[in-house]
């Protein structure tokens, strides 16, 4: 198999395991592009994309246009905040009025779930989700998923718990759906009130325990407290969340093994995750970061193929 | 101007009858050897139709005033005409709402013309707010028996309990959609497996259950006439049975889509499907059925909302709620008829909406509602009659088509 089961990357639900394991062999080898004097490759020549960014981002932001710039593709930015985008005609039209410049793929990060989906109807480029509410954000999942991999030699098999704010949280989701596809056992672990009420059915282990979940794991993925999604109170505050929901290398002393830690950034350090923890030889959250560049091209590149 | 219908099979809630003629005459539908009446006007062969006295519509809108792009009450009116419906209450929710003398002045002159018999739901209290009671005894002076906020929950439960109180005197009814709206808060559809899955704010049953169990106890309190509508969980079901088993003076109805789709036809994000209640499990599906075959549920509505193309045609989280239900009303009774049978359907919609709004059975019937549930068409913008086309079965071929309604004296063919 060389193509992508799929036009769009809507969501890890919606693609097969062997589209995830083409997209890893298709990025082990831009890896190694990117570890070339010369990092750029012509895959993507005459491939305008368009990255359309509703919701404030960085590093996913700046991921995608060095993935799309190392491809040779050529890149126009839309960066909007979600206050001024109060309708769908507004996204409909924000789109159409980049499309007519010709453009042939969009990156799109949206605050509502399902938003690309919407825009898959209404428009022929391809699209990849950038992140869409608290529904998926598939190529961060790839690229956690392919650390680990890297990290461990194999995701199959392997114990991962995603630690912290579940319910607001777009990675937990595609990280479930990405290590369930690849073989792996997940636990979701955090105060009640943060995990969705029927998480269970999605087959993971449910802890509220962070030392438990700690102890039980080979991969901690700590997920960050999204304040800015929280629209009523979940939790007393920030002081209690971090004594007794956040991850601190003490904590890690006490296990009889090695973990890996990661986390998908920006971190809150000193919320869930103390620094001496993020930057300790436990992490491999710089890996993380390098992957996701070789990821986002594997995936653009993939998806161009079946235009 | 008498007519004959030949061969018509009619339904009532015991059964579907056998062929036979019937005669239209003087403002009422008689079995011809019934009547001593031997020239016609018209003949008119339906031996391939069925019917039923003409069908009452507890739950529907229009846009006008202030939304006329979505309805309009002259639209509404035809639709409902053509959709087989006799009688129709007509939610308050307009923009302004209908909430005084004059307004209910303008709906009656508004639809003068009507074949449907329109019944106005006049709102409870001011601008449908929750809050202070509009003039409901001069209200009722215009013939206004039935009151609620229409799409807006009465979450104040004191203000509840002095409505049921209030309305006592000249044994108004009182309609409320029961939900806190704190237990829906941000949500999008239902809560449970999909909603999980999808990643969106779901909607707990609880967020029904326990409103209804509370409006229960206060209709329990106060006595009065509390109707219950478009109930969608398990557990409020369970509720209304109990309270009708202890004899309370309450009542129930569920939206005809309810029954005809769940939570995981929203797996495509597609707005047509957000409505509120929202579309629950499988397992609250199979309760509604229960409920509707034991008679907690005693009304089938339309809960006929329509929403302009630009109100949908958006992200998921952004759309309005809400979904057409009247031409489409049919077709989805055909297609839950093998499950549930005509007889116990057109109970749902003729007798057991009747004792709701509090009319009595009669014996002869002043309305018939004539319609072929074989005829195949197509659901598509030139047929939809509605100013709005937010249904998922746009673009469909349909099957069950209203043929005629007589209502009021009068006799249309569609």
């Amino acid at each position: 198999m060389s193509q992508l089961s799929s036009r769009h990357l809507l969501g890890i639900k919606d693609i097969t395991s062997d589209d995830i394991q083409l997209i890893f062999e298709t990025a082990d080898n831009f890896k190694e592009v990117l570890n070339r004097p010369i990092k750029k490759v012509p895959s993507l020549r005459d491939i305008t994309i368009a990255n359309i960014f509703f919701e404030n981002s960085t590093r996913t932001k700046l991921s995608f246009e060095l993935a799309e710039k190392r491809l040779s593709a050529d890149v126009v930015n839309f960066s909007s905040s979600n206050s001024s985008v109060k309708k769908g005609e507004t996204l409909i039209d924000t789109v159409n009025n980049i499309l007519s410049m010709k453009v042939d793929m969009v990156v799109m990060r949206h605050s509502s779930p399902g938003a690309p989906h919407f825009l898959s109807r209404n428009i022929k480029a391809n699209i990849v989700n950038a992140g869409d509410g608290t529904h998926e954000h598939p190529t961060q999942a790839l690229l956690d998923a392919f650390s680990i991999r890297e990290k461990l030699g194999d995701v199959a098999g392997k114990k991962v718990a995603i630690i912290g704010d579940i319910l607001h949280s777009r990675v937990a989701l595609s990280n479930i759906f990405c290590l369930q596809k690849l073989g792996a056992e997940v636990m979701v672990c955090g105060p009640v009130t943060l995990l969705p009420k029927h998480i269970d059915s999605l087959g993971v282990i449910v802890e509220h325990d962070v030392q438990c979940a700690l102890a039980w794991c080979d991969v901690a993925n700590i997920l960050r407290i999204q304040l800015e999604r929280q629209q009523i109170k979940y939790f007393p505050s920030l002081r209690e969340y971090s004594l007794y929901y956040g991850v601190n290398k003490k904590m890690l002393d006490t296990l009889d093994k090695e973990i890996v830690i990661m986390h998908p950034g920006p971190i809150n350090r000193g919320v869930e995750l103390n620094s001496d923890v993020a930057d300790s030889e436990h992490s491999i959250i710089l890996h993380q970061v390098e992957n996701g560049v070789a990821i986002r091209m594997a995936v653009l590149y993939l998806l161009a193929g079946v235009r | 101007m008498p007519i004959l219908l030949r061969s018509l099979r009619f339904i009532d809630s015991e059964k579907t009858h056998s062929p036979k003629d019937y005669v239209i005459v003087d403002h009422q539908v008689l079995p011809r050897e019934n009547s001593n009446i031997d020239s016609f006007d018209e003949e008119i062969d339906c031996s391939n139709f069925l019917a039923s006295e003409g069908w009452v519509d507890l739950r529907c809108a229009s846009g006008e005033p202030g939304e006329e792009q979505r309805e309009t009450i002259e639209s509404l009116g035809e639709l409902l005409a053509n959709s087989g419906f006799a009688k129709a209450v007509v939610m308050p929710n307009a923009k302004p709402v209908f909430q005084n003398k004059n307004d209910v002045q303008f709906f009656l002159s508004k639809t003068a013309n009507w074949l449907t018999e329109p019944i106005l739901q006049a709102a409870l209290t001011k601008d449908a707010l929750g809050e202070d009671f509009t003039d409901i005894l001069d209200l009722n002076q215009q013939g206004i028996n039935v009151f609620g906020d229409g799409v807006s929950p009465l979450s104040n439960p004191d203000r509840l309990m002095k409505a049921l109180q209030y309305l006592k005197k000249f044994d108004g009814i009182l309609f409320d959609q029961s939900y806190d709206p704190m237990l829906a808060i941000f949500g999008q559809m239902h809560e449970g497996i999909v909603s999980t899955r999808l990643g969106m704010k779901g909607i707990p049953n609880l967020a029904e259950d326990v409103c209804v169990q509370r409006n229960v106890e206060i209709c329990k309190y106060t006595g009065g006439r509390l109707h219950f509508q478009t109930l969608s969980s398990a557990a409020s079901i369970n509720s209304i049975r109990k309270a009708k088993s202890e004899g309370l003076s309450v009542t129930a109805d569920v939206s005809l889509y309810q029954l005809l789709f769940t939570d995981e036809d929203l797996v495509s994000f597609d707005t047509n499907y957000k409505v509120v209640p929202p579309f629950r499990s499988k397992e609250d599906r199979t309760a509604l059925i229960e409920g509707l075959k034991d008679g907690t549920i005693d009304a089938i509505v339309s809960n006929h909302q329509p929403m302009e193309f630009d109100a949908k045609h958006m992200e998921f989280d952004l759309a309005q709620p809400g979904m057409i239900g009247l031409q489409t009303f049919l077709p989805g009774m055909v297609k839950l008829s093998e499950e549930l049978g005509w007889p116990l359907l057109i109970s749902k919609i003729t007798s057991g909406p009747k004792s709701v709004l509090g009319l009595e059975p009669t014996a002869s019937f002043g309305s018939l509602t004539i319609f072929d549930p074989k005829e195949q068409w197509a659901y598509n913008k030139k047929s939809n009659l509605s100013l709005s086309a937010n249904h998922p079965w746009i673009g469909s071929q349909l099957q069950g088509k209203v043929k005629m309604i007589f209502n009021k004296g009068k006799l249309a063919k569609f």
